[in-house]
């Protein structure tokens, strides 16, 4: 093919391969030299271009071109061993009054190798993602374990938490009479098994009536009603869960070889909860209310739940009790004493253990 | 915790360059480029964008057992191995990283030699 020697500069200088070719053989009539450079194979003019680009719908691109309309395409050819993508544009021109068929590309390789690349890397972040997720779940989940909902959302948002005060909370304290002698006897690990189980009872009786475990130290048990939700009840809940924590452990004892005893304190007062601890978090609570559940725990024998005369008041008219007089406690002066007669009180739940 | 390799280069950004120069010059090599002759590019790039991230520290992690899975059937050999260390080292200098931080990639991609040398 004849072109002017300007027009053949032209179209050797722009930055897209071009080449004209014969509209019915498609026949390359001239092809630029970048072209040659992404299309190896045109080493001829003459040779059609379909040997050079094989995957392209010919038949749909007759069809367009016809209608003079452009025909849009991608196709990737391997050059040695690199894959070359290309874009493809062809349109019908005339010539010197003559049909071809102009056909424009450009090397899209570095754009698909980059696609492919960000769609690797994103497979990889989303990958990671996942996993970050099921890790701030499971540690959610623990913090969860040693703190209540509400203070943690609080550590969440702000980084820190301040300590709250409840004016209205009751407390549970028990432990176990003959522990240490039962954890040191024939089988430590089966004995501290058994408290497992035991304290994963005490969990769910806590969690049916709306109180919270605060913490186990050793043998000893602590929990809370009325904290973080103020609740009414809590003086019940906490009678409540006692009485159904002596009967769980009377009828784990018929069942089985050792026998727990525990002694259960119980009070109603104010109370501080806060965290304590910058790198080892532990939720915990303070106050008065809390170390006359404490003097309570020690007054008791075994298998008794104990209460004083302020948390009495609050109770009276749901449980039974056996008086006990007064009794001079250690920072708190003289105040009476009751025993919950748990074997006459009325206390169920929904789930039966 | 110090931030990763793949952090202070840059992350993505800078890292995607170095992928695609490492592409070029593994393709180039006539030592190792007849081993990328029939994977198609999709899974070529995803390899090495994998790797690059896992050599410094982004977010794959390649075990050792995948290293063997995807190279087990090119049959690898020594010269191949490292040629492509060769060429991995020379994209990071190319790079300006550190000559600590690229000793310290060469040396994990060299201590995991015997899952990806194929022989």
């Amino acid at each position: 093919m004849k072109l002017d020697r300007f027009n053949q500069m032209l179209l050797e200088s722009v930055g897209v391969g071009l080449a004209i070719l014969d509209l019915q053989s498609r026949e390359v009539l001239f092809a630029n030299r970048r072209f040659i450079e992404w299309l190896p194979g045109t080493t001829s003019v003459g040779q059609p271009v379909d040997e050079v680009l094989p995957d392209i719908d010919y038949k749909s691109l007759e069809g367009k071109v016809a209608e003079g309309e452009l025909y849009v395409c991608e196709s990737t050819i391997k050059v040695k061993r690199r894959s070359v993508s290309l874009a493809l544009q062809f349109t019908k021109h005339t010539h010197n009054d003559k049909p071809v068929l102009i056909l424009e590309c450009q090397n899209i390789s570095k754009i698909k190798e980059l696609e492919y690349m960000i769609e690797s890397y994103s497979t990889m972040v989303e990958k990671q993602n996942r996993t970050l997720q099921r890790e701030k779940e499971r540690v959610e989940k623990l913090l969860l374990n040693i703190m209540p909902k509400t203070v943690y959302e609080e550590l969440k948002t702000f980084g820190v938490t301040t300590p709250q005060k409840y004016e209205a909370a009751s407390i549970l304290m028990l432990d176990f009479v003959g522990f240490t002698d039962m954890a040191i006897a024939d089988d430590p690990a089966g004995v501290i098994s058994e408290l497992n189980d035991i304290f994963t009872a005490f969990d769910r009786i806590m969690e049916q009536f709306g109180c919270e475990r605060i913490k186990t130290v050793g043998d000893a048990y602590m929990a809370v009603s009325g904290i973080p939700e103020a609740t009414p009840e809590h003086a019940q809940n906490i009678a409540k869960v006692a009485v159904l924590i002596l009967r769980y452990i009377e009828r784990r004892n018929a069942a089985h070889t050792n026998q727990w005893k525990c002694r259960i304190g119980i009070n109603s007062g104010t109370v501080i909860g806060s965290i304590v601890g910058v790198q080892k978090y532990v939720y915990d609570i303070f106050g008065p209310g809390v170390n006359l559940a404490s003097r309570m725990e020690a007054l008791s024998e075994p298998m008794e739940i104990s209460l004083c005369e302020d948390m009495h008041a609050l109770i009276e008219h749901d449980f039974r009790f056996i008086e006990r007089g007064e009794h001079e406690i250690k920072g708190f002066g003289k105040k009476k004493i009751y025993t919950l007669d748990s074997a006459h009180s009325m206390v169920s739940m929904n789930t039966s253990f | 915790m110090a931030s990763s390799m793949f952090e202070r280069y840059g992350g993505f950004a800078s890292v995607s360059k170095i992928v695609l120069s490492f592409y070029d010059k593994a393709l180039d090599s006539d030592v190792i480029g007849d081993y990328f002759e029939d994977i198609d590019m999709p899974n070529l790039i995803d390899h090495q964008t994998k790797f690059i991230a896992m050599a410094m520290g982004g977010p794959a992690s390649y075990t050792n057992e995948m290293l063997r899975q995807v190279h087990a059937d090119l049959e690898i050999d020594l010269p191949a191995f490292n040629e492509a260390v060769s060429l991995l080292q020379q994209t990071l200098e190319e790079f300006e990283l550190q000559a600590e931080d690229v000793g310290v990639i060469i040396e994990d991609i060299r201590n995991r030699a015997q899952y990806i040398i194929g022989t």
